[in-house]
């Protein structure tokens, strides 16, 4: 890629990147510590005593069930890499967490949840908009379970053509026959090298 | 027969027959029974024969007998005679090859002179130019070689011909042309290296660097038979050292390599950047001037709109060395190459954050590490202007872009000038540090950035910490006030602060606190402890949780061994005060877990000066008492054993480096120190003492683990191991009290017994009363203590083992309490951190290998023929055992193991199994793959299996109804087998693992809808590497 | 949501049968034998699986002939002694292969069992043989289908091309129409039951229709109704008005008995799915004086205008909430039914409205006034759902619905049908209507 539809986009700090709060402050520590102390005194001792262990497989922390949530979708998508810059599409904003929508089963009999992504493209005629578009439902494809049904779509007025490639994105059979194309599946394939 | 006609009969037969007559000839010629002369004249024939390959044997018969001969056997005359001859046969276009060994030979057996060298290179030249002529790559080879020693050795000679003689060089260089066997070329580049480095050029030079610059870039890739192990890195190297060997090259160089750099090859791209970088650290200020502008208007594109990372960091060494170079010259040129450098990135400051911005910042940072004068200049150059931008900046972003600049500036900075433990790259004679006269700009901004910008700025605000850090870091630049006030903001930050986020500017602030405390130790001590200390209160009536964050700062700060002290002390004055004021039990927690944290950051300053440490009467002693007290002196926090754990770890950490003499002292008063009470009323002894009395066999516990082997013990070993026995066995302790009674059993046995008493000592627990190994009286917890004994014998790997793994192996098939035992084998090679070396443990290095070789071969043999109940016991203590061994340990048997493995992977309701087994086949994956092929079926299947919460096939339509059951296997068990798993496709053969693809990508979907984002995010790895196996690589678009 | 409460809906889809073994990747399109009890599987992993619809296992593999993704297949009919399939791939080109047949005892087939796809089959008698590769298209093949009469086979393809072939003799194909109307990938073709009539569909959101004229195919109609992609189209039965509701011709007004007449002048009408998740009837405007089309007459009186008048006949009941992919057309019973996206099936049914005035309709659901406009309002008939089944395929989406013969034991009566869905799961599934009462 020698002329780069945009050779200078902006760049956001992984800091500010929407991001899950870790594990011990998701649980809000009441103490207001970091838990710098918690492994003093080392727990196996008392917890992982395999005499003491119970016999039921599950562990206290599995009970609750973590749904997937929009957050989750962004940190599967933001990790992919723009195909003309070794930068991460969520640092090019490119995906962003307010564009990401679940929507559930239209019925309870169904099962069906969607997920709707808008991407931004890092300029309006970004001649690369499919190829990512592409490369975030390929992501979503492999990592989502098959119970979610993927829509992929350009941020409206955000690029020149975007109606059509929304069409080609929404487009199941294309999308499949695209994953066969071996040079399109290799710029594929490194642009999902990076995500984690 | 003469030795001639031997040497050519037995040439072509046997070479080294051959090689035996010109030894034999060599030897004849050696004492005498052969006459040089004889031996020409016999050869006589042969050269004149019609066949050259007669020749040419002819002539490497006398190159070997000569090379066979010893020195000075051989007369000076003799020599010259035999080089005229062989010189003249170098007309002959047969045996050119041969003759150049002679002529080595010949020069190995004594020095010519100058005349003599010139001959030959007059006479070699014309005789044998072009050298390509020669289609033999073993024929050129010896030329090579023989001009390459010439040379090497006699520089002036050759020098002086080139000298006399205008056309000489034109000649000697189109000798070489078209030179393509890797090897030669070898020696062609180092022949060629001389002239360039050391020989005047001037007008030659264009012809000798196309000469070279012929083979640039080298794609040559070695056949994998390449006997001489030439590589296309070897190559490269000497070319490059021929390029960048005479700055005359300059003008032909640097416009032939920039015009490489266009090339869409990286391999290219990459030789010529290093190329670029090798010669302009050659060819010396005066040249490099000339260039280096030319050179920066292309090296910055390969930065500024990186394609290749590799490619960018080659291209910034490359700038960094022209700025090196120029530096070492006068002030002018570097000016001039700095000069457009930093008025263009100034220029990709202003419309910060970007790409190029950021390129910038790396161009401008890489530069400024290269030395004083540098980074003044750089400094000079950018800075104004940076905080210009910075007053007028719009967004917050771009602050941050710009401060994230001036940060790295200052990191080069520190770099040359150094920080202020140790000088910089640019030792002491340096100018004055430019960075000063920026120094109180740079502070206020940052400053007030991290203090008054919104939380939520937090990549800004994490921008200005580093940036204070930085500054405060910098040698003798900022004075202890300005120091002093970024520590203050430091702590606010941590003292202060809503909690935001992933909080990593309060992480940040307490680390900067901790790198300063490194620079500046005392400042810290002034600044921050009086605000910490301020933040802890006596007591913590009004509820307040504030003082964590604080404690763990300031535990943090015990690292710096200049501090550590001080950090101690504070701490254990607040707890006494805490204490007397009747602070809560979580509070007086708080502050010992800090002071426990604190001690083992600094446990190796402990163990040093040991007999000065104060902390014994300070610290131990007043915990002692407050344990066993009964008065107000006793802390409520005392009655809960966690809290006893932390002081027992306390005590242990501060005796265990004390002296014999003062370890006795202890010991001897031991149980006078829990209560004054005598002995028997005390547990172990007293097997109906009182709860609180019970608990303090932790701290005692932790006590005893902390005594050297040679301490003498308030009693009678063998007595309080047989009290123990009793004591752990009543029904009715606690946990944690259990548990240390049972690791007191284990010290004991490891550290105060010797080997025979070992003997003695054991040998009444299995007789009766204990009988301590009798089936018939096994129960829980029995199996408890005799796991402790062991645990304890183990480590020391005594021979008593022998005797009792078999027994305690037997118990797996007993009926009732064989799944217990079983998961006993866990314990008893999981590390224990009471039992340590530093708790003075006799720990053999080979104690699991001992335990091992013991158990393992003999689990597998039993479970051959063990019944269907008893084999999971077998299953489970084995996968007990290999949790805890060494994979170089488990290797030895892993072609017996994996298939038991794969076994206890489809045990129900064995979590903790499971998952060892896991982690066991894991570490087989890594290191022994091919142990493994054979059974990827039923690994894969099991680790799919284990990969789900629920059965397999089970729909997951409305999974939440599903997803509510419990689960079957772990969390834990699910994650691990999935990123082992992952594993798999990686490891073994694509053959092997291509058929499983399409199955397990489909089942992994399951694994996709887990209850919890952790499983689901491993799932999420596996499936794409498995993915990844056979991708149609299409040929035909 | 829920269906409307009434007779027609006293009906369930059952599960009969999943084909076995299945595919362990997508699979695309399911198509019956023309007279044979088996069905043959388009999937994703370069494979046509035939199976057996009496004993619902795997008959044949049929591996080797391309080298990406095969899309379509279609069974030629008409055939006598040999079963000759046409496959099409994403590999741009169309296959042809046979298998001599021992004249209808699939009984013995289906006590064999075939492993899944073993390459060592090539030279097996009894196996399908690949006779011949037609190349022509730059791009994936979506769709193909042989005419009726087995003389022509269709292909489309993404280079928005649709392809007329004729076999001249055996394997030997000639290219006697590429037609280029469509500005998007052509998803599907399929031929009239009675004319040498052939429809495309298209990303173009547009269905178009051609025909012979003077040695040369043209486009004769166009159809734009779909607000997206048009993913297939299917002809309804050859005579159906003979065959299903309207069959029945006692005790129905002169008018509807008018309106039958006018249906069989239109001859077989169209049906089409869509992205926009409808599913719509087309109908051909009778040409003035023209005798009902089904007739061969001879092609010299050939009529000046050969462009026909196709208009809206009906929108089914909207019951899918996202892309209809396959819609499949009752040549016993007249009923439709649909698949897609949302997994669902959904069967439906025409009858005479119910004479009571229009606006009470509404009441049932089905009909949304502006789902109908563009509906000519003389139609007597409507469209009712008469079973809908979620989930069909788990949480997959379905690929491909169709009607075939009933042939295994269970068989209830000689023209029972069964549903066959095609799905991303890479199963093949069959379906019976249960009359729940």
């Amino acid at each position: 890629m020698d002329d780069k539809d945009n050779a200078n986009p902006t760049i956001l700090n992984a800091s500010d990147l929407p991001s899950r709060r870790r594990e011990s402050s998701v649980k809000q520590r009441d103490d207001g510590g970091t838990g710098l102390f918690d492994n003093l005194v080392p727990h196996h001792i008392y917890l992982r005593d395999p005499f003491e262990q119970p016999l039921s497989a599950s562990d206290s922390d599995d009970d609750s069930v973590e749904d997937i949530d929009e957050q989750e979708i962004y940190d599967l998508i933001s990790s992919i890499s723009d195909p003309e810059h070794p930068l991460s599409l969520g640092s090019l904003a490119v995906v962003n967490l307010p564009d990401i929508r679940i929507l559930p089963p239209p019925s309870p009999l169904s099962s069906i949840s969607t997920v709707v992504v808008e991407i931004t493209p890092t300029i309006t005629h970004c001649s690369l908009a499919t190829v990512i578009g592409l490369g975030v439902r390929v992501r979503l494809e492999q990592a989502l379970p098959p119970r979610f049904r993927i829509d992929v779509r350009i941020k409206k007025g955000t690029h020149s053509t975007d109606e059509a490639v929304n069409k080609q994105l929404g487009d199941k059979e294309r999308v499949a026959a695209a994953l066969e194309n071996g040079t399109l599946m290799g710029v594929l394939r490194k642009m999902l090298s990076t995500c984690e | 027969m003469s030795d001639i006609q031997q040497y050519l009969l037995d040439y072509d037969r046997n070479k080294r027959d051959a090689s035996a007559v010109a030894q034999r000839s060599a030897t004849r010629l050696q004492n005498g029974d052969l006459k040089l002369l004889t031996l020409i004249e016999e050869m006589g024939e042969y050269f004149n024969s019609g066949d050259g390959a007669v020749r040419s044997k002819t002539m490497s018969y006398l190159a070997e007998v000569l090379s066979l001969v010893p020195q000075k056997v051989l007369s000076l005359q003799q020599r010259n005679l035999l080089c005229d001859f062989v010189l003249s046969r170098t007309e002959d276009a047969e045996g050119l090859g041969a003759c150049a060994k002679a002529l080595m030979a010949i020069e190995d057996r004594g020095k010519w002179d100058s005349g003599r060298v010139q001959t030959i290179m007059g006479t070699l030249l014309p005789n044998t130019h072009p050298l390509r002529q020669y289609k033999q790559q073993s024929e050129r080879y010896p030329v090579l070689r023989l001009i390459d020693t010439l040379m090497a050795k006699y520089r002036n000679a050759l020098r002086t011909l080139h000298e006399n003689d205008p056309n000489f060089m034109s000649r000697f260089i189109s000798y070489f042309d078209g030179e393509k066997d890797p090897r030669n070329l070898m020696v062609v580049f180092s022949i060629l290296t001389v002239p360039m480095a050391e020989w005047n050029i001037g007008a030659d030079a264009q012809a000798l660097f196309d000469a070279v610059f012929n083979y640039f870039p080298i794609t040559f890739r070695p056949p994998p038979d390449d006997p001489y192990g030439i590589t296309a890195q070897h190559l490269k190297d000497r070319l490059r050292d021929c390029i960048s060997s005479t700055p005359d090259f300059a003008p032909y160089a640097f416009p032939a390599l920039l015009d490489k750099l266009d090339s869409t090859s990286m391999n290219t791209k990459r030789d010529v950047l290093q190329t670029i970088t090798t010669s302009v650290s050659e060819y010396g200020p005066r040249t490099v001037s000339l260039y280096s502008i030319t050179l920066w208007d292309a090296l910055k594109f390969e930065v500024l709109n990186v394609q290749e990372e590799d490619l960018a960091q080659e291209a910034l060494t490359a700038l960094a060395a022209i700025a090196r170079t120029l530096s070492q010259g006068t002030s002018g040129p570097l000016n001039a190459y700095l000069r457009p450098i930093t008025k263009e990135c100034n220029e990709h400051l202003e419309d910060a954050p970007t790409k190029q911005s950021q390129a910038s910042a790396r161009i401008l940072r890489t530069i400024a590490g290269v030395s004083p004068e540098v980074t003044n200049l750089v400094l000079a150059g950018v800075l104004p202007n940076l905080f210009l931008l910075f007053q007028t900046a719009d967004t917050m972003a771009k602050r941050r872009g710009l401060l994230e600049v001036l940060v790295q500036l200052i990191e080069a900075n520190i770099e040359v000038y150094g920080d202020w433990r140790s000088f910089g790259t640019g030792k002491e004679q340096t100018p004055a540090n430019a960075l000063a006269q920026f120094q109180d700009q740079a502070v206020e901004v940052m400053m007030s950035g991290l203090s008054t910008a919104p939380v939520k700025e937090v990549s800004f605000r994490l921008v200005c910490l580093a940036g204070l850090i930085q500054l405060s870091k910098a040698r003798q630049l900022l004075n202890d006030k300005d120091i002093a006030k970024i520590i203050q903001l430091f702590h606010t930050v941590v003292i202060n602060e809503e909690s935001y986020g992933k909080d990593e500017i309060k992480e940040a602030a307490i680390n900067g606190l901790v790198e300063i405390s490194h620079q500046k130790p005392q400042v810290v001590v002034d600044q921050a402890f009086p605000a910490f200390m301020a933040q802890l209160p006596d007591s913590d009536a009004d509820g307040s949780k504030g003082y964590l964050p604080v404690l763990e700062a300031f535990a943090k700060l015990a690292g710096e061994d200049k501090i550590f002290d001080t950090v101690i002390l504070r701490l254990e004055n607040k707890f006494s005060s805490a204490v007397k004021q009747e602070a809560s039990p979580p509070y007086v927690v708080a502050l010992l877990s800090a002071m426990l944290y604190a001690l083992n950051q600094g446990a190796d300053k402990l163990a040093q000066n040991q007999e000065t440490s104060p902390y014994y009467q300070d610290i131990v002693l007043p915990l002692l008492t407050r344990t066993s007290s009964l008065d107000e002196s006793h802390p409520k926090a005392f009655d809960d054993e966690p809290t006893l754990d932390l002081v027992g770890r306390i005590c242990n950490i501060i005796i265990r480096s004390l002296p014999l003499e003062q370890q006795n002292k202890i010991s001897a008063e031991l149980y006078a120190l829990f209560g004054g009470k005598s002995q028997g009323e005390l547990p172990p002894f007293n097997t109906s003492a009182s709860p609180e009395s019970n608990r303090t066999m932790i701290v005692s516990t932790h006590v005893l683990a902390s005594f050297r082997r040679e301490t003498t013990l308030p009693c009678e070993v063998p007595l309080l191991i047989s009290s123990l026995v009793t004591y752990a066995q009543q029904s009715l302790l606690s946990a944690p009290v259990r548990s240390a009674s049972l690791r007191q059993i284990s010290l004991l046995i490891n550290k105060f017994l010797t080997t025979p008493a070992l003997k003695t000592c054991m040998e009444p627990l299995l007789q009766a009363p204990f009988d301590l190994f009798d089936p018939e009286k096994l129960d829980p917890l029995r199996i408890r203590v005799i796991f402790a004994c062991l645990k304890g014998i183990l480590l020391r790997s005594s021979p008593v083992l022998s005797t009792l793994y078999p027994q305690l192996l037997s118990f797996l098939s007993h009926p009732q309490y064989g799944l217990i035992v079983a998961h006993g084998f866990a314990t008893l090679l999981q590390p224990d951190d009471l039992l340590t070396k530093q708790n003075h443990c006799q720990i053999s290095g080979l104690h699991k290998q001992k335990s091992f070789a013991l158990l393992v071969p003999n689990i597998t043999q039993l479970i051959r023929d063990a019944s269907p109940e008893t084999k999971p016991n077998y299953l489970i203590a084995l996968s007990g055992i290999l949790q805890w061994t060494p994979f170089d340990i488990v290797v030895e048997e892993v072609s017996q193991l994996v298939p038991l493995l794969l076994q206890s992977l489809d045990l129900k309701a064995e979590d903790l199994v499971k998952d060892a087994a896991i982690s066991t086949l894991t570490s087989i994956l890594q290191e022994r793959p091919t142990q493994i092929e054979e059974h990827a079926g039923s690994l894969i299947t099991r680790l799919l299996n284990n990969s789900t919460a629920v059965p397999a096939g089970k729909s997951n339509i409305l999974s939440s109804k599903v997803r509510n059951e419990t689960p079957m296997n772990s969390v834990k068990v699910r994650a691990s087998a999935l990123s082992c798993l992952m594993l798999v496709p990686e490891k073994l053969k694509q053959e092997v693992v291509l058929r499983f693809r399409r199955e397990v990508v489909k089942r992994l979907t399951n694994a996709l809808d887990d209850r919890k984002r952790e499983v689901r995010s491993q799932a999420v790895r596996c499936r794409a590497k498995w993915l990844e196996v056979d991708e149609v690589g299409d040929e035909d678009d | 949501m829920s269906p409307p409460q009434e007779e027609p809906c006293t009906t369930t889809i059952q599960p009969l049968a999943t084909l076995s073994p299945p595919s362990s990747s997508r699979v695309w399109q399911s198509t019956p034998h023309p007279t044979l009890p088996i069905i043959a599987t388009a999937c994703s992993d370069r494979t046509v699986r035939v199976y057996s619809l009496t004993s619902f296992t795997l008959l044949h593999s049929i591996t080797g002939g391309h080298k990406r993704s095969i899309r379509a297949v279609s069974w030629k009919p008409g055939v006598t002694g040999q079963s000759v399939l046409a496959t099409g791939s994403f590999d741009a080109s169309v296959g042809i292969w046979r298998r001599a047949e021992g004249g209808g005892q699939e009984e013995d087939y289906t006590h064999r069992r075939r492993g899944d796809g073993d390459e060592e089959e090539e030279d097996d008698e009894d196996d399908y043989q690949f006779s011949c590769i037609l190349d022509g298209h730059e791009s994936e093949i979506k769709s193909l289908s042989w005419s009726p009469s087995g003389q022509y086979l269709a292909t489309c393809s993404r280079d928005k091309s649709v392809w007329v072939w004729e076999e001249l003799e055996d394997d030997n194909f000639e290219t006697i129409a590429v037609l280029q109307e469509h500005e998007g990938d052509v998803k599907c073709v399929a031929w009239h039951s009675e004319e040498d009539l052939l429809a495309s569909a298209s990303y173009d959101d547009t269905v178009r229709l051609y025909r012979e004229d003077a040695d040369d195919w043209v486009q004769v109609a166009m159809i734009d109704g779909h607000k997206k992609t048009v993913w297939w189209v299917e002809f309804e039965g050859s005579g159906m008005p003979m065959r299903d509701f309207r069959a029945e011709r006692e005790g129905i007004s002169e008018e509807q008995k008018g309106y039958v007449e006018l249906m069989e002048r239109s001859g077989p009408r169209l049906a089409t799915a869509s992205d926009d998740c409808t599913v719509r009837i087309w109908r051909r405007k009778p040409r003035e004086g023209a005798a009902p089309s089904n007739s061969g007459m001879p092609s010299i009186i050939r009529s000046v205008a050969i462009d026909e008048d196709w208009y809206l006949d009906a929108i089914l009941p909207q019951r899918h909430e996202r892309a209809v992919y396959s819609v499949s057309w009752s040549r016993k019973s007249g009923m439709i039914v649909s698949a897609g996206s949302d997994g669902k099936i959904v069967v439906y049914k025409e009858r005479w409205k119910s004479a009571v005035p229009n606006g009470v309709k509404a009441e049932d659901g089905t009909e949304n006034p502006e789902a109908m406009q563009g509906v000519e309002d003389s139609a007597l008939t409507e469209w009712v759902v008469v079973a809908e089944m979620y989930s069909a395929h788990d949480v997959f989406e379905i690929n491909h619905v169709c009607w075939a013969m009933r042939s295994d034991k269970g068989r209830r009566s000689e023209d029972e049908e069964v549903i066959v869905t095609t799905g991303d799961d890479g199963e093949v599934k069959v379906w019976v209507l249960e009359k729940s009462s």
